[in-house]
């Protein structure tokens, strides 16, 4: 069985064979994982408000979505998946981006004095 | 090589674990696989609620999360992160295994997964059982209740200090425990009798008002009569401990339904039922897991490193 791995569009020809990928691609997103978390907690005990403030949270999602993207298109196999896989992973975060933007355009814009929990 | 479900379907062969509406495995597959993407972007929707409370709550009160944040043990935080991405490996390893035929392989690495699945588990009821002891669950009763037991936790210390000035006068009604016990039970003291929240420590709002950065809203959140009033900060803190407890709660409910899943397919591979040919579940398994992992990459620096940067500022 050849290790061969594929792209979305020959995905219909080659329909019965699973697709293995290399261990070296596991590995290699283990050691991206490993490395993130340990730099995060790093990152997290620098003060960077000076450069601007929230700057800590931009690095760890930054970060957080890196090691996010790894995990979806190489442990989940989304990177040799069809097009209808890539369309439904993506649609899932957008709709999430949907409800943090339509949440936050109507509490950012409240005066201060009416929302006070 | 190219099989056509036509001379299959002739000759009335079935592939094992093919079930009869698919034209072959790959069409099996593929639906499986996007069945499951779209319960997978509900968990989305699912967790994402949270996360806009989350988003919601941290953005009017940065400093109150901060505090919170701080005090989260960012060592347990840490070690589960790593814990839990180990377990997403062995599990693609799993995965790739079933995908072989390997099926020892397979068997091996799905107890691994179920291994380091536990021991996340574990920790995580290490770190409630010290929020229990601390008094900083946020569900009133459901911390150690205790009058003068001494207690060993850090936060315990900073407690009986100021126990005389910030307790709710209420407490000690209830339970006839009189102030001047409180005193006599010396520096170690976690004086708790109703097991409520107990929070006072303000000093992260303090500082940032001396250093002029607290907003608007953090004002009227924290304020009363104009001054800086530790109890109002209290309750906000009290929400940070709720999202807390509400998202590492429903993340650890999916760790353990995931284990659960993993103990299924654990008998389903030992009784040797995936090959190369079919191994869906194997995959769909892998999937769910690899989610909650995700979910954990993002818990973990919004809820214990958010605030750690402040700790530099000489805040303490």
């Amino acid at each position: 069985m050849a290790e061969e791995y594929k792209t979305a569009g020959d995905a219909e020809h080659q329909h019965n064979e699973p697709h293995v990928i290399p261990l070296s691609y596991y590995f290699g997103v283990f050691g991206v994982l490993v490395v993130g978390t340990i730099l995060t907690y790093f990152v997290a005990t620098i003060d960077l408000d000076g450069i601007f403030p929230g700057a800590n949270t931009l690095v760890a999602l930054l970060i957080a979505f890196f090691k996010m993207a790894c995990v979806v298109l190489i442990f989940m196999h989304v990177r040799w998946s069809s097009r209808l896989i890539w369309l439904t992973a993506i649609a899932g975060f957008f709709w999430l981006a949907i409800m943090f933007a339509f949440t936050m355009q109507d509490y950012l814009t409240r005066s201060a004095g009416v929302f006070t929990g | 090589m190219a099989t056509h479900a036509d001379t299959l379907h002739d000759q009335h062969y079935h592939p094992p674990g093919l079930q009869h509406q698919f034209e072959d495995m790959g069409q099996q597959q593929e639906s499986a696989s996007i069945g499951m993407w779209m319960f997978l972007v509900q968990e989305i929707m699912f967790f994402g609620g949270l996360f806009t409370v989350y988003l919601v709550f941290r953005s009017k009160y940065p400093m109150a999360f901060a505090a919170g944040s701080n005090h989260l043990d960012a060592f347990w935080g840490g070690l589960n992160t790593l814990v839990l991405i180990v377990s997403s490996l062995t599990m693609a390893l799993a995965v790739r295994s079933a995908q072989l035929g390997k099926r020892n392989a397979q068997v091996i690495f799905i107890v691994v997964t179920m291994i380091f699945g536990t021991v996340f588990l574990g920790v995580k009821a290490i770190e409630y059982t010290a929020k229990y002891k601390e008094g900083i669950v946020p569900v009133a009763g459901l911390n150690m209740k205790t009058a003068k037991t001494a207690s060993t936790y850090p936060n315990a210390r900073e407690l009986s200090t100021r126990t005389g000035d910030t307790q709710d006068p209420r407490e000690s009604l209830n339970t006839g425990v009189s102030e001047a016990d409180t005193h006599e039970t010396g520096e170690h003291s976690y004086y708790n009798p109703t097991g409520t929240f107990v929070w006072t420590d303000a000093s992260l709002a303090t500082q940032a008002e001396q250093g002029g950065y607290l907003t608007e809203s953090e004002k009227i959140g924290y304020y009363s009569n104009g001054e800086l009033n530790v109890n109002k900060f209290r309750d906000k803190v009290r929400i940070f401990f709720w999202i807390y407890f509400v998202m590492t709660g429903l993340h650890a409910l999916h760790m353990i339904i995931g284990l659960g899943v993993m103990a299924w397919l654990l008998w389903k591979a030992w009784m040797g039922t995936y090959s190369a040919q079919y191994y869906s579940p194997v995959e769909m398994s892998g999937l769910y897991w690899h989610f909650v992992d995700i979910v954990w990459i993002f818990l973990f620096p919004l809820l214990y490193l958010l605030g750690r940067h402040f700790l530099h500022g000489g805040g303490h």
